[in-house]
Parts: C-alpha cells; sequence; structure tokens
C-alpha cells in the first residue's frame, strides 16, 4: 500500500500509482484539516497529484530528492514567497 | 546529418589520409618545403572546417597541429620523428572523432581530456621557442546550429515565463548556454485522457533530458472537490533543458503536438528578482557612473564597482540580483556591451532588461518577407547602422594607401562599389550622384583624394543624424546579442591603419605551390550503386525482346515484326553493354587505396617489434572493382602483420645470416587477363615445412600416413587450413591463431584464389588473385523439381549425363566413375530438402553438373541443364538473407526471379 | 538576382558560405582557387567575391590583385580567413579586399555584410 492514512495525515510512500487516486480524493473529502507527508515518496502518478492542488492540504514533508519536490513545490506550494 | 556534416567528414577524410601520406614522404624528404606547405595547408584548412562546428576537441588539436607545422614550415622548429609520431597521433584522435560524429552525429565530452592532452604535446614542441603561443589557450567558437537556429521568438508576450526559475538556476542555465549548449523551454500539455491510455506525463515531464527545472500549473481553476474528476488530465508541465533539439523531439517523440518546444536566448535569461524596496534613489549615482565607465571602455573598473555595491547590499533585494547579472554577463559575454548597457539602464527603473530589444532582426529566416520588409522601409536596423560605420571605416583605410601601380585604381572602383552598395542599402540614393562623380574624379587623376572628400563629408551628415553614444544607443534599444558582437573586434578601425604601409614589400607572398588534389567528382557511392542496379534491370529487360521476337512469330505470326524487335535488340543490346562497362569503368578505383595505408603500418608495426623493414610497393594505380578493393583490404593487412610479426628476423639474427640488417617487404599489383593479382613478398625466414607438418599432425588436422608422404608444397599450404599457426611465441600483433584461413575464406568469398609459396632462410611469396570486377555473375541455369535455380560459373567443372546403371552406391552414397575417377554424387534435390527423386531423361541417363567443391569434384544430380547467362548477383535481402546456400538472386529476362545456389554451402 | 563568388578551397567552407547565401535569395558560384576565380570572373561578372587567404595555386591576396587590374566590374569583395591579425587585415585591404571576417563566419555578421556591400538578393 503506498498511501497510508493516520487520523488526519496521509503519508505517500514510494511509487504511489493511478489506483490510488480515487481513495486519496474520497479521504481529502471527508477529513478537512489534511496533512501530506512525502518523505518517503519517490514518484505519485498526476492523477494523486491533481487532487491534492485541488484540496490543497498542508505538506508537513516534501520529498528527499531535490528535483522531485521542486516539482510538488512548484504545484502545491501556493504560501510561500520566496522574496 | 546535414549535408554540411556530410561534406566536412568526407573531406576531413581526405585530410587526413593526405597529411599522414605527406608524413610518411616527409620522413624521407625531411627538408623538402613545398612538401612542409602543402601538409601545413592541409592541417590548417582541416582546422578551418572543424570550426564550422561545435567540436572544439577536434578543433582544439588541429589549432595546435597547425601551429606546429607553421613553426616547422618557418624553420623554428625542425622536423623529427619524435615530431612525426606527435602529429600522427593526433590525426589518428582526429579521425576518431569523426567516426564518433558519424556514428552519433556529435563528440562526447569524455574526449575533452585527451584532446587537451593531444594538443598539449602538440604545443610542447613549439614551446621552447615560442613560450607565448603556448599560453594561448585555444577558444573554439560555438557555434550551434548556426543555419538551423533561425526562428527566435520575438514578440514579449510569447515568451515563457523565465522569471519564474529561481536565480540560481538560470544563472546555471545562462552559463551552459554560453558555453555552447541549446537551452529550450518546454510546455508540456498532456491529453486529458491520457490517463485512461496508461500514461504518467508526470514521469515523462520529470524524465526530460537536459532537465534543468520544472514546474506544474492547472489550465482552468479547480471545482469543488466532490465535482473533481481525478482521472481527466488537466495540469501543464513546464520545463527548462539543455538537451539539444533532436533529443527532445525524439523523446516527446510520441505526443509532439502537446508539446511546445521554445529555444531560449540565453540573455533572455538575465532577469533581476527580489525585493524592490533597496531605494532606487541610492543607486541613482551608480548608475550614472558606470553607464560613464562602460562608455569610456574602463571595464575593469566598473566590475569593481558593481562587485563593491553587491558587497555592501543585501542578497535578496532586487538590485543586487540585478548586479549578480551583470557581473556574469560581463564575464561571459565580455563582448556584448550593448547588454551590459541594458542591465545598468535596468538599475533605474527597477524593471527588467527588454531583451527582446536587442534581438538582431536579420535572423536569415524567410527572405521574401524580410526584403519586403526592408524595400518598404529601406532604412537600415540599428546593428546594420553599426556595421555600416565601420566598412566606411574600412573603405577609407584602403583609399589611405598609396596608389602606386594602375592596377591599385580596380582597388578604387571596388572602394566605389562597396560605398555604392552602402548607399543603396541604407536607402540614401540622393548621396549617389556626388559619390558618382567623386569617383570618376578618382579614376581620372588616379588618386584616392576627390573620394577621400566624398566620404567625410557623407560621414560627417550620417553621424549627426545617427550615430550616437553607446549609452543613448541601449535606451532606444540597440543591438547586437553575442553572435553579432564580434563584427566591431573585426571590423576595429585600428585594425586597418595601414597609412604608410609600403604595399609592393608584401606582395611577395604569390602562390607558389602547386596544388593538391587531382580534378575530380565526388559522387556518393549510393548513386553510383543505383546505377549499377539501373544498368543491371536494363541488361535484364533486354532479355526480354529476344522473347518478345520469338512470341511475335511463333504466337502471333508475323516474321517482319519479329525481325525487326531482333535487329533493335541488337542496337539495345550494344549500348547497353557498353553503358554496363562504362559504368563499371565508375567503380573501378586504383590498389593504391588499400596500398595507402602500408607505409604507416609497416613503420609502425616494424618498429614496435624492434625490426627494419623497408616496404615497396609497385603497381599501385592497377585498378579493379570498388568491391574488390575494399575486400582486399582486410586480408591484406592480416597478411603484412603476419610478415612483419613471423616473417622477417630480428636486425642481429638478420646480420648473423649475412642477410641485410632491414628486410624487404614487396607488395607488386598487377592485372592479368581479368584478373587482379597482389603478390605480397618478404626476405624473411620463410616457413619450414616440417614444422608446419608436425604441428598439423599434433592437431590432427592430418593423419600419420599424410604426416609421411605429404610434399613440401602441400604442408605449406596447410597454413591456410583452420586453426593452426605456425609460431609458438604469441605476439600482440597477430594474436592468437594466426588465422591465414579466415585470410583465405575471406578471399575465396569474394571469389579470389590465394597461394604460398616459402623457401626456408629466403622468405616467403604470398599470391592473391581477385576477379576485377564482382558485379556480373556467369551462371548455368539448371532445373530441378519444377524449378530453376542458378550456379556460378566458377565452380561448374563440367556437364555430363551418366546412365542410371553407371551409377553405383558405396556406404549409402551414390558415386560414379568419370576419365577413371570416382565422384561422389550428391542429389540436388536432397541438398534443398524438396523431397523429390531426380528425374532421367527418356534415355534413362541422369543430369551430372559437376562443380568444384575445395579441391575435390562433385556430382550434383539435376533434372535439366538450361544455357548460361550473365546476371547481376543481388544479394538476399530479408528472411532469406540468412540462408547461406543462395548466393543471391537476380531478375530474368522474363520478370521471374532466379535464385544462385552457393556452392561451398550447399555441399556438406 | 545578385550573384557571388565564394573563393575557397576547402568544400565545406564553400558549402557553408553557399547554404548562407542561398537561404538569403543570392545566387551563388564556387571556385576552389585563385586562378579558377580569375577564370570565372572574366567569363561572367559578379556582385561580390567571398575570398579565402590560404590556397593553392593562387591564393587569396594574388587573386584579389589579379583581379582589381582587370578591365571589369569591380565587385567588392569580402576575404574570409582564420587569421584575425592585424597584419592580415593590412595585407587583405593592400590587396584589393573591401572587408575582413574571421572564420568561422557567424552567419548573421556575413549577411549584414553583404547586404551593405550589394543590397537585399532581390530588389
Amino acid at each position: 500500500m503506498s498511501l497510508e492514512f493516520k487520523k488526519n495525515q496521509v503519508h505517500f510512500k514510494d511509487m504511489v500509482g493511478v489506483e490510488d487516486a480515487e481513495e486519496l480524493l474520497e479521504w481529502l473529502q471527508k477529513t478537512p484539516a489534511a496533512k501530506v507527508d512525502f518523505s518517503a515518496c519517490t514518484h505519485l502518478h498526476p492523477a494523486n497529484l491533481q487532487v491534492l492542488m485541488a484540496a490543497s492540504p498542508s505538506i508537513m514533508v516534501w520529498p528527499a530528492d531535490a528535483a522531485f519536490s521542486a516539482w510538488l513545490q512548484s504545484a502545491l506550494d501556493q504560501h510561500e514567497d520566496p522574496y | 546529418m546535414t549535408p554540411l556534416l556530410e561534406q566536412f567528414l568526407s573531406e576531413a577524410r581526405d585530410f587526413l589520409e593526405g597529411i599522414g601520406e605527406k608524413l610518411m614522404q616527409l620522413e624521407d624528404a625531411p627538408g623538402d618545403a613545398e612538401l612542409m606547405t602543402a601538409l601545413f595547408r592541409m592541417v590548417h584548412t582541416l582546422k578551418g572546417n572543424s570550426g564550422l562546428f561545435d567540436f572544439p576537441e577536434m578543433t582544439r588539436v588541429l589549432h595546435a597541429g597547425e601551429d606546429l607545422m607553421d613553426a616547422v614550415r618557418h624553420e623554428q622548429v625542425e622536423y623529427s620523428q619524435d615530431l612525426a609520431d606527435r602529429l600522427l597521433d593526433a590525426m589518428d584522435f582526429v579521425g576518431m572523432l569523426c567516426d564518433e560524429v558519424e556514428a552519433k552525429g556529435s563528440i562526447g565530452a569524455h574526449h575533452a581530456a585527451d584532446s587537451a592532452r593531444l594538443a598539449e604535446s602538440l604545443r610542447r614542441l613549439i614551446a621552447s621557442v615560442d613560450a607565448a603561443a603556448a599560453v594561448v589557450a585555444v577558444v573554439a567558437s560555438a557555434l550551434p546550429n548556426a543555419l538551423t537556429e533561425t526562428g527566435i521568438v520575438v514578440a514579449e508576450a510569447d515568451l515563457p515565463p523565465l522569471v519564474d526559475i529561481p536565480e540560481s538556476i538560470r544563472m546555471d542555465a545562462y552559463r551552459q548556454a554560453c558555453g555552447g549548449v541549446d537551452l529550450h523551454w518546454l510546455d508540456y500539455t498532456p491529453a486529458a485522457d491520457c490517463f485512461f491510455q496508461g500514461d504518467d506525463p508526470f514521469f515523462q515531464a520529470r524524465g526530460t533530458p537536459g532537465f534543468l527545472w520544472g514546474s506544474i500549473t492547472v489550465r482552468q481553476p479547480w471545482p469543488a472537490l466532490a465535482e473533481l474528476d481525478a482521472y481527466r488530465c488537466v495540469l501543464e508541465f513546464h520545463l527548462l533543458t539543455t538537451a539539444p533539439r533532436e533529443q527532445l523531439d525524439e523523446y516527446y517523440r510520441y505526443v509532439p503536438d502537446q508539446v511546445r518546444m521554445i529555444p531560449v536566448t540565453p540573455l533572455f535569461l538575465a532577469l533581476p528578482q527580489g525585493n524592490r524596496n533597496g531605494g532606487p534613489v541610492a543607486y541613482e549615482n551608480f548608475v550614472d557612473k558606470a553607464l560613464g565607465l562602460l562608455g569610456a571602455n574602463q571595464l575593469e573598473d566598473l566590475v569593481l564597482a558593481a562587485s563593491n555595491l553587491i558587497e555592501l547590499s543585501s542578497l535578496e533585494l532586487w538590485l543586487s540580483s540585478a548586479l549578480r547579472w551583470l557581473l556574469l554577463v560581463m564575464e561571459l559575454e565580455p563582448e556584448n556591451r550593448n547588454a551590459f548597457a541594458k542591465i545598468i539602464e535596468s538599475l533605474r527603473r527597477q524593471s527588467p532588461p527588454k531583451w527582446t530589444e536587442l534581438l538582431p532582426k536579420v535572423t536569415g529566416g524567410n527572405p521574401p518577407a524580410k526584403t519586403e520588409l526592408h524595400l518598404s522601409q529601406h532604412s537600415l536596423t540599428p546593428e546594420e547602422a553599426e556595421v555600416m560605420t565601420k566598412m566606411l571605416d574600412v573603405q577609407r583605410e584602403i583609399l589611405n594607401l598609396p596608389i602606386q601601380e594602375n592596377w591599385q585604381l580596380g582597388r578604387i572602383k571596388a572602394v566605389a562599389a562597396t560605398l555604392t552598395g552602402c548607399l543603396m542599402a541604407s536607402g540614401d540614393v540622393a548621396a549617389r550622384a556626388g559619390l558618382e562623380a567623386a569617383t570618376a574624379m578618382a579614376l581620372e587623376e588616379a588618386a584616392s583624394l576627390p573620394l577621400l572628400a566624398w566620404l567625410d563629408q557623407f560621414q560627417q551628415t550620417r553621424s549627426t543624424a545617427s550615430v550616437e553614444s553607446l549609452v543613448n544607443q541601449a535606451d532606444v534599444g540597440v543591438p547586437v546579442p553575442r553572435n553579432l558582437s564580434e563584427i566591431q573586434s573585426d571590423l576595429s578601425a585600428d585594425a586597418v591603419r595601414v597609412s604608410d604601409v609600403d604595399a609592393e614589400a608584401k606582395f611577395g607572398r604569390r602562390a607558389e605551390d602547386a596544388g593538391i588534389g587531382p580534378k575530380s567528382l565526388k559522387v556518393d557511392q549510393q548513386k553510383i550503386d543505383r546505377l549499377m542496379n539501373l544498368i543491371g534491370e536494363m541488361v535484364v529487360s533486354k532479355n526480354a525482346l529476344p522473347y518478345l521476337a520469338g512470341r511475335a512469330e511463333d504466337v502471333f505470326g508475323v516474321r517482319d515484326l519479329s525481325r525487326e524487335i531482333k535487329a533493335q535488340y541488337t542496337v539495345i543490346n550494344r549500348i547497353a553493354e557498353e553503358m554496363q562497362d562504362a559504368i563499371m569503368q565508375v567503380r573501378m578505383m586504383p590498389v593504391s587505396f588499400v596500398f595507402q595505408r602500408f607505409p604507416r603500418l609497416v613503420r609502425d608495426t616494424s618498429r614496435k617489434l624492434g625490426k627494419e623493414v623497408n616496404l615497396v610497393l609497385v603497381g599501385e594505380d592497377t585498378e579493379a572493382d570498388k568491391n574488390v578493393i575494399e575486400a582486399l583490404g582486410d586480408p591484406l593487412v592480416h597478411i603484412v602483420r603476419n610478415s612483419l610479426d613471423h616473417g622477417f628476423e630480428q636486425p642481429d639474427e638478420r646480420r648473423a645470416v649475412g642477410k641485410p640488417v632491414a628486410g624487404t617487404l614487396t607488395i607488386r599489383a598487377s592485372q592479368e587477363s581479368d584478373r587482379v593479382v597482389i603478390e605480397i613478398q618478404d626476405d624473411g625466414k620463410g616457413i619450414d615445412p616440417d614444422i608446419v607438418k608436425r604441428k598439423a599432425y599434433q592437431k590432427g588436422i592430418i593423419d600419420e600416413a599424410t604426416l609421411e608422404r605429404i610434399s613440401d608444397q602441400d604442408a605449406i599450404n596447410l597454413i591456410f587450413a583452420a586453426g593452426l599457426s605456425t609460431v609458438d611465441v604469441i605476439s600482440d600483433l597477430s594474436g592468437r591463431g594466426v588465422g591465414m584461413d579466415v585470410v583465405r575464406t575471406a578471399v575465396e568469398k569474394v571469389n579470389g584464389a590465394i597461394s604460398l609459396e616459402s623457401e626456408i632462410g629466403k622468405g616467403t611469396r604470398i599470391r592473391l588473385s581477385l576477379p576485377l570486377s564482382m558485379a556480373v555473375t556467369h551462371v548455368m541455369l539448371i532445373e530441378s523439381a519444377g524449378q530453376t535455380f542458378g550456379i556460378p560459373m566458377d565452380s561448374v567443372l563440367e556437364t555430363v549425363r551418366v546412365p542410371c546403371a553407371s551409377i553405383s552406391s558405396i556406404k549409402q552414397s551414390l558415386v560414379t566413375v568419370l576419365r577413371g575417377n570416382i565422384v561422389p554424387l550428391k542429389s540436388i534435390n536432397a541438398l534443398l530438402a524438396i523431397a523429390a527423386p531426380p528425374q532421367a531423361n527418356s534415355d534413362h541417363e541422369l543430369a551430372v553438373l559437376v562443380v568444384r567443391c575445395g579441391n575435390e569434384a562433385v556430382g550434383l544430380l539435376v533434372d535439366d541443364f538450361r544455357e548460361t547467362v550473365d546476371i547481376i548477383l543481388k544479394p538476399m535481402t530479408g528472411v532469406l538473407a540468412d540462408i547461406p546456400v543462395y548466393a543471391g538472386s537476380a531478375l530474368m529476362g522474363d520478370g521471374s526471379v532466379l535464385m544462385v545456389l552457393n556452392i561451398k554451402e550447399l555441399l556438406p | 538576382m545578385k550573384r557571388i563568388l565564394i573563393v575557397d578551397d576547402a568544400a565545406t567552407v564553400r558549402l557553408y558560405h553557399r547554404q548562407i547565401l542561398e537561404a538569403a535569395g543570392y545566387k551563388v558560384y564556387e571556385a576552389v582557387n585563385g586562378i579558377e576565380a580569375l577564370e570565372k570572373s572574366l567569363q561572367q561578372p559578379f556582385d561580390l567575391y567571398v575570398v579565402d587567404i590560404n590556397m593553392p595555386k593562387l591564393d587569396g591576396y594574388g587573386f584579389l590583385r589579379e583581379l582589381r587590374s582587370q578591365d571589369i566590374y569591380q565587385a567588392p569583395a569580402i576575404m574570409v580567413s582564420t587569421e584575425a591579425q592585424t597584419s592580415d587585415h593590412q595585407q587583405a585591404f593592400a590587396a584589393g579586399a573591401n572587408a575582413y571576417l574571421v572564420k568561422p563566419v557567424k552567419p548573421e555578421q556575413l549577411l549584414i555584410q553583404v547586404k551593405l556591400m550589394i543590397g537585399e538578393a532581390r530588389g
């Protein structure tokens, strides 16, 4: 299982495939203050990414891989102003 | 591969060959100035050619070679063996790079170290003489896709949002781009339903080659979560990459319509970013001071001033970002002063430099449209105006040259023509009358003065109108990205200050040397092959005419027509044969093509082995078909290596037996009727038949009985048997199991023969005999089981009809006796796995085609013989190519396809 | 159409210049050394010459001097060479060149020179 739901947190593990998007969407719908942990994530299918972008949960930990993290931040990190 | 690159590679190979040859010749005549000049020119030209491409590794080595040869030519450096060795090494390296370019289209960066090492090794030879030259670092000018790089984005609105990219990454990209890589901004918009097709566009985007930076955006506002369709892709991916366009096209080849690639002009990346609350007022002084320094060309002071200011400013300020860019651009594009001015100007307003204003209007893209533009406006772009100013200055300098001889008036005419051109181009038609008058006067007086006066006046009016200070130009957006920046230096006025030059003195440099290459036409081999195929088809189609004549007479009963067709056939036949002959001639090449590699091979190899060998080449202009010549190459190299390795004795050994210390290797080519014969003869130790015999016996190649009675000549021939090597020591040159059998196989493949004579102590002679041309094959047609096959005539010994009664069987094999010899018989049907017995004729005779198989005669049982024909054999293609029993196929006159059998493969 | 004669012994360089000039609509002719260039110039007028220096038989300087002494239309000439030294510029101008460009010539650079000297390809 690439997605682990713990209370209001979801942990992304390794490669998160297209099939997980449905469940992620359902979970986000019923979890208003959702938090995301990408620390162990190496890739996620863009279907999941779309769901996250639409729901804009807060991101607790970005992925370890810098390039991957930069991609995700461009899509999900709406708050921090670089300057 | 572009035609330009193809041309380059083809020419480069010629030069490399020529350079090797000239070096060899120089070895014998080190003082030959003519050779030296020719050699220099080849290296020089090759270097110039390589500079057209982005091959810094190649250019660097060639440049060093050119400088070295120039020093040798001017007798600053003495020609030596060591020098020749280093140059040959360098040329080998260049040749290797050419191969890589041909195979991959580019040169791998990993060659940089070797390139630097070789260049250094060459330069070290000059260094003692000219210390300064050694320090000169070669900056190969990067000119990536100079010809294709035409479409540059101009409209501001079309520019990708480069400012989204963090500054550090943009700076890195800019550095790389100035180093010669291409930059592309890529927008990737996957299809909405792509998830259903199993695509993962994010994965695709992440894997983009040359990836520097990427971001993801959404095409439309997000709906409420409850209405979100997770499986409808609405994402867009944007990224910056350093991969070449072709590689990107390749990577996104399945979704080309979903990808937009925009080449990024490097300077466009120079967009300052950050907190604008730094107080622009504080910088006003700097802007004015910086522009002043720039105007006064005090660039070092400018760098210093900018660096100082950066240290005083917080890193996050928009202003310090702009200064960082200024320093970087000054470092990487030191000629691009307009760019400096733009960045400095931007500090004043704290608004990004408008780089689009710097784009050249002339991009070579679309000439007709461009022409219209200029026709209607008839004015020059700012950069053109600038070039024109330089050009006028140059003409002034030319006019200032003394006129001592009449021909120099031609120079004045050319200046007048150039000035006229400038007037036309700038639309200043009104000034033409004055120019014409001044020109006429100048020619009449045979003096430049009238034209100089006109030029003075013209430039004065022009400068008030258009020439403004550099700083002001920057404001109106004058010009010149890096590509055009060189013009300034090229045409700079001080480069042409020659007023008191004694022009006469320079004219000693007349072309003194003879030309290099013969006057010939280079034709792609494929074109010749196509001609060859066409004439093949022509020969075959022409053969349909006799069939037609026969049918006209037999089927339709029109005899006259039949006769006319036959008459026409004779004419066409003659022309076709001549044409075939002519095309064969085109394919003929001299054996020197193969021979030319031997001087080097013999030299290097013998040196490595510590032997002394003189090479004598005879009959180099003997010609044969290209394929034959090419097939000769490898076997010959093998034989020569063998001879050097095992044939020749060490010098002291030779001295001991009273032979000349230096051995002689003779390679002789000659033509004997329709075959070309190559002899390779050495005066080495020869082959000892006893050793060969013994080894052959030990390896089980011959049995004991044979060992006893075999003749010396036959024993020596055993050397061609597979798996036999005559030497016990295996050297690094010939490798394990020196296979002369490999040589024999290669020669036989092109219908050649090989023989060997050797005398102990005296030497060895190997003789290769090959057909002059392989293009036309003479075959005999046979029929079996209702099919027609061709058998090459070379292998046919005779055709006989043998009564069934004369065929007996020994140990389940069929044999017959022909003139006292027992001939084994094989059914061709059986060999081809056709389940049909041989058909006898009405006289109960079987048709036997006796063929040669190695040294034996074998009878093939066929159903019937037919005529012999000349065919153009085409190699088998597709699945049939893997079936070795077929030598190839040919089209027949009636349109059918003839399969030609390969006897050697057919018989087990 | 404006006619340009490229004089260079390197086929690659000739092709390179030809591609640039033809793409801009000029009609291009080639000669592989000074002698051939001179022969061609006497047979037909050109609007511009693009001349290499180092060539067999007759080099660029020699060609230009011979050309300038002929009683024909004296079209402008651009000298193109890998040598970037001032003395080479001087020698080129003394021989009859009207501009000097250092190889490899950038396409835009060449085209601007050509345009100024003889105008656009058409028109």
